[in-house]
């Protein structure tokens, strides 16, 4: 059956009484919805009038009319809708509007539905939907979007003074700036969300500049941190998500940054305060707002080293006049109080850089840049390193001032480790280390061994094998020397013609390990040759090729003094033990003839001459009877000295070491800058002298701080023996000398 | 000689009396500068010497001459008669050239390959040649590369035999002679400095960049960089300055030369 042509005019006139029923029903007419027979009708002859033989091929015209319907709809019924209301009303206009569009376009895009099939898509048109869409944006949108935009942007002011708003019509009209767009987000972008964004600076900036005067520190950061929770709540409830991260740092800079300054640094409440009042939750707060911000934390971790510093600082301050009013200078109480309360500080301050600032580098870098200014000033005449070996020398010597139980032995002795690393002496704080060790392993007076051992092996962690190398040979020493004395003792018992005539205790420690002692030729009682002479026949069966070198200073004697009232055993140290003897076959002594007699230098005899005749137990009796030796003294046995105790304890006074330590300390330090110029300048063959130092601070830098003029110093020496020379041509610059 | 103009003959006559160059050098010299007297000299001590021909017996009996008569060398009372017969001090710098110049190991002593070689190395081999030399070897010390060879030789020169360093007392005795020819306008402070806070030996080192110190930082300091490679003495020098501020009495002097 051949098909009827239908004409334009007719089938157009056919498809207008479709449309004008769906606008019926948009507007909400009384209107029956369309029948599927009424759907089918009007599909068909669209189908029919697209399919004719041209001329009679009306897809073009077809095309047209669909935008043209669309334009119709919008200027005679939308968009005097819209256009007689204003604001919020306008804005709910818009979103039914919208709404009734999509429908239109759904219903229209069906009925013409073979076009997008054959026609659009041969001619590379715009889709239908498209088509229906970029009509609404063309005409609608773009006539609306400013006056909406500000509708939005009002309601979103109200909703920050704390009103009530219809958040669902807001997302709804949100949504018509993203849909619009298509896929793209350039609608929404510029059309709406720079402009909220700048409403929202706006917003905050006056809002801010207001708290920043009234506000606490504390109340502006809770207002802060409240203002963000509710932009993101904004984000979650209407905005875009893209928009998040923009709102979050606009909100930022206007109350977080501009105002960083002045609200860390409030008088009564900023950062300095908080940290002064312990105000934990509140540097959290601080810490949560400013660490996603750029540079945000650098101006708290400025604070917070500087408050640190100070606290420091007065700390030192503190001992430093409770130290000059110590009556006693020696005691060094109040030094050793000071370590404890570093420990403290150190421990506090630990604390907030984990807890309230999450372990950041920021805060550990100014954590640790504080402890290095203060932890590195001397107090009393000590430098922190002394004071640091004295307080581990209390704990881990027998009877020391501190009580604590093993657990709280072994913590504090891993945090004053920790506390190491913040001096720049390591080396110093090394040679009293190892001072105070030699003192407790050879006059017996480390209280536990495990100790000992576990402090080593804290500092061999963080300083390395090298720094600890000598200290635990040190502590290996005594276990052989333990071994030693048992052998020797079997030897005795195992040769009965060997007689040393007075029991001998020898501990043989290895050169190197232990701190230089002097080594005097004193002349000893012929008693004590002849047990040296003893231990030494033994030690010979043991190993051959080994010189032993005795130093006395280090021995202890225990002497039965014969008094009028009764014997007393006397425990001395081995100088003043000879001085003693000398008495069974004199009465008087002079100064001078004990110093002959025993061929020690001035400093040692005065030292126990006065420990024999001006101290606590006056075993000497010295004209004149004052408190000083000098050279012109006699000294007499005192026959009629006598105790309640059965044995008395003398001890020498004393000895200032840390001259000799400091001493040392120098000596090595130039050996070690030494050692580093000539390992740089080997493997670089040349280089120039800037370079030269800064290898050389970077190589020490572990162990000490070396002065530049000390390193010049040295350069200057190495060039003078011959390891270094200048360059011919460039007096700058160094050439190694193979 | 009529045929040179007034200045040019000046010139002339001044080069030769600074030299001891003859006519005919001092002419050539002058020519290849364009009659510039700074020029005339750099062309002049650039040239190789010409290696006269000396006489060995000669030179033998000047050496015989001196010579001590125990030891095969020339001690100080040959050096003595030595300056004595050129007309010299012996305390003069030019005797420092002449040292310079046969290579003398020490102070006060020429063996005899020393002193045979350097004067045949000055194509001098009698009194007379010896005496007519003495202004060239002056006029040695005005020469910049010359002086640093000389001022660094100095040090060797004078110090003790087997020691490094060079005791005080000669250093500034020996800096005393050297920069009255160099115009170091704080050599004075620096041998006050020296006395009053060092009090030690000199190092080589300290020796020869002392030279460069004077040459290269101005005489107000304001050039120096306390972080170069400075040796630390004279670090200590600069400190010394500015504490008892007196570079600023220098700063003024030097206006005034400047004015």
């Amino acid at each position: 059956m051949e098909r009827k042509i239908i004409d334009f005019d007719q089938g157009w006139d056919y498809m207008q009484k479709g449309i004008t029923k769906l606008k019926r029903i948009l507007e909400g007419a009384p209107e029956t919805p369309f029948s599927s027979e009424e759907y089918m009708m009007l599909y068909t002859t669209i189908y029919n009038m697209c399919t004719q033989k041209p001329p009679n091929d009306f897809s073009q015209q077809l095309y047209d009319k669909y935008k043209d319907a669309f334009d119709e709809y919008i200027n005679t019924t939308v968009l005097p809708s819209l256009r007689e209301k204003h604001d919020e009303f306008m804005l709910r206009e818009l979103v039914q509007r919208w709404l009734n569009h999509k429908v239109m376009v759904r219903w229209l895009s069906r009925f013409f539905h073979y076009l997008d099939r054959y026609f659009i898509s041969r001619r590379s048109l715009a889709g239908l939907g498209a088509v229906g869409l970029t009509c609404f944006r063309d005409s609608v949108y773009m006539e609306v979007r400013v006056n909406a935009r500000k509708a939005v942007i009002a309601l979103i002011d109200k909703e920050r003074e704390g009103e009530q708003i219809d958040r669902s019509l807001l997302k709804n009209v949100l949504d018509i700036f993203v849909e619009i767009g298509m896929g793209e987000m350039d609608q929404y972008e510029q059309d709406f969300e720079v402009h909220m964004l700048e409403d929202t600076a706006d917003y905050y900036k006056s809002k801010a500049a207001n708290w920043i005067e009234i506000d606490s520190c504390p109340d502006y950061m809770l207002k802060a941190e409240d203002c963000l929770r509710r932009e993101r709540d904004r984000v979650s409830h209407y905005l875009h998500s893209s928009t998040e991260q923009k709102l979050v740092e606009k909100v930022q800079q206007e109350v977080l940054v501009i105002h960083a300054n002045q609200l860390l640094e409030k008088e009564n409440s900023g950062c300095h305060a908080l940290l002064r009042d312990d105000k934990v939750e509140d540097l959290s707060r601080m810490y949560r707002l400013y660490h996603k911000i750029p540079k945000g934390l650098d101006p708290v971790a400025n604070v917070f080293k500087q408050h640190i510093t100070a606290e420091g600082a007065a700390l030192v301050q503190q001992a430093e006049e409770a130290s000059s009013n110590q009556t006693t200078s020696g005691s060094g109480f109040q030094e050793q109080v000071l370590v404890r309360k570093f420990l403290e500080l150190h421990d506090k301050y630990m604390a907030y850089v984990n807890d309230c600032f999450m372990n950041h580098t920021l805060f550990h870098k100014a954590l640790k840049e504080a402890f290095e200014i203060f932890c590195n000033k001397t107090v009393g005449g000590s430098s922190s390193a002394e004071l640091l070996s004295t307080f581990c020398d209390n704990i881990l010597k027998k009877g020391g001032s501190e009580k604590l139980s093993d657990e709280a032995i072994e913590d504090t002795l891993e945090k004053v480790v920790k506390l190491l690393a913040y001096i720049s002496d390591k080396d110093l704080f090394a040679e009293f280390y190892r001072k105070k060790l030699a003192r407790r392993l050879l006059f017996d007076r480390s209280a536990n061994d495990d100790h000992e051992k576990c402090i080593l092996t804290k500092l061999k962690q963080q300083c390395g094998g090298q720094f600890t190398s000598k200290m635990e040979g040190m502590v290996v020493d005594l276990t052989l020397a333990r071994d030693n004395q048992l052998k020797f003792e079997e030897y005795l018992r195992d040769n009965s013609h060997v007689n040393p005539g007075i029991d001998l205790t020898v501990t043989v420690l290895t050169t190197g390990f232990w701190p230089s002692y002097k080594s005097f030729d004193l002349n000893l009682p012929s008693e004590m040759i002849r047990c040296l002479e003893v231990f030494k026949g033994f030690y010979e069966t043991r190993t051959k090729h080994r010189k032993l070198t005795w130093i006395y200073s280090l021995g202890t004697c225990h002497v039965t003094g014969k008094f009028d009232t009764k014997n007393i055993e006397l425990i001395v140290p081995t100088y003043p033990a000879a001085a003693l003897l000398l008495f069974n076959n004199a009465d008087r002594l002079s100064y001078s003839e004990i110093l002959t007699q025993l061929n020690l230098g001035h400093e040692d005899v005065v030292r126990l001459l006065h420990s024999l005749s001006c101290a606590k137990y006056k075993i000497l009796i010295k004209e004149p009877n004052n408190k000083v030796i000098s050279q012109n003294d006699i000294f007499e046995f005192n026959h009629k000295f006598t105790d309640k105790m059965r044995r008395i304890k003398i001890p020498l006074p004393p000895a200032d070491e840390r001259k000799k330590v400091i001493e040392d300390v120098d000596k090595d330090r130039r050996y070690a800058i030494d050692a580093a110029i000539v390992r740089i300048m080997k493997s670089r063959k040349i280089l120039g002298h800037q370079q030269l130092v800064l290898e050389c601070v970077e190589q020490l830098g572990r162990m000490f701080k070396p002065d530049i003029k000390a390193i010049k110093k040295r350069i200057e020496d190495l060039i003078t023996r011959d390891y270094l020379e200048r360059d011919k041509d460039n007096p700058n610059t160094f050439r190694y000398l193979a | 000689m009529h045929k040179l103009g007034r200045g040019h003959r000046d010139k002339l006559q001044q080069f030769i009396t600074i030299t001891g160059a003859s006519e005919k050098l001092a002419l050539q010299a002058l020519k290849a500068s364009d009659w510039h007297l700074e020029g005339a000299f750099d062309f002049f001590y650039s040239q190789p010497q010409l290696k006269t021909f000396t006489d060995s017996r000669h030179l033998e009996e000047l050496y015989n001459r001196y010579k001590d008569a125990y030891v095969d060398m020339i001690l100080a009372d040959g050096i003595t008669l030595l300056c004595n017969d050129i007309q010299v001090d012996p305390q003069d710098i030019v005797m420092l050239v002449l040292s310079w110049h046969m290579k003398a190991g020490t102070m006060c002593e020429f063996s005899k390959k020393e002193f045979i070689e350097g004067l045949q190395s000055l194509g001098i081999d009698s009194l007379e040649k010896f005496r007519e030399k003495i202004p060239y070897m002056r006029s040695e010390l005005k020469d910049e590369q010359k002086f640093r060879e000389i001022y660094n030789f100095a040090f060797g020169w004078a110090k003790e035999k087997g020691q490094k360093s060079l005791a005080l007392d000669t250093a500034i005795g020996m800096w005393q002679l050297l920069f009255a020819e160099k115009q170091w306008p704080l050599v004075d402070h620096w041998c006050q400095f020296l006395q009053a806070r060092h009090n030690k030996a000199i190092s080589r080192d300290t020796w020869s960049q002392l030279l460069e110190f004077a040459k290269t930082v101005g005489s107000n300091l304001s050039d120096y960089d306390a972080e170069g490679a400075w040796p630390y003495l004279i670090d200590e020098f600069v400190e010394y300055l500015n504490e008892n501020g007196i570079i600023q009495n220098d700063l003024i002097n030097d206006s005034s030369l400047k004015r």
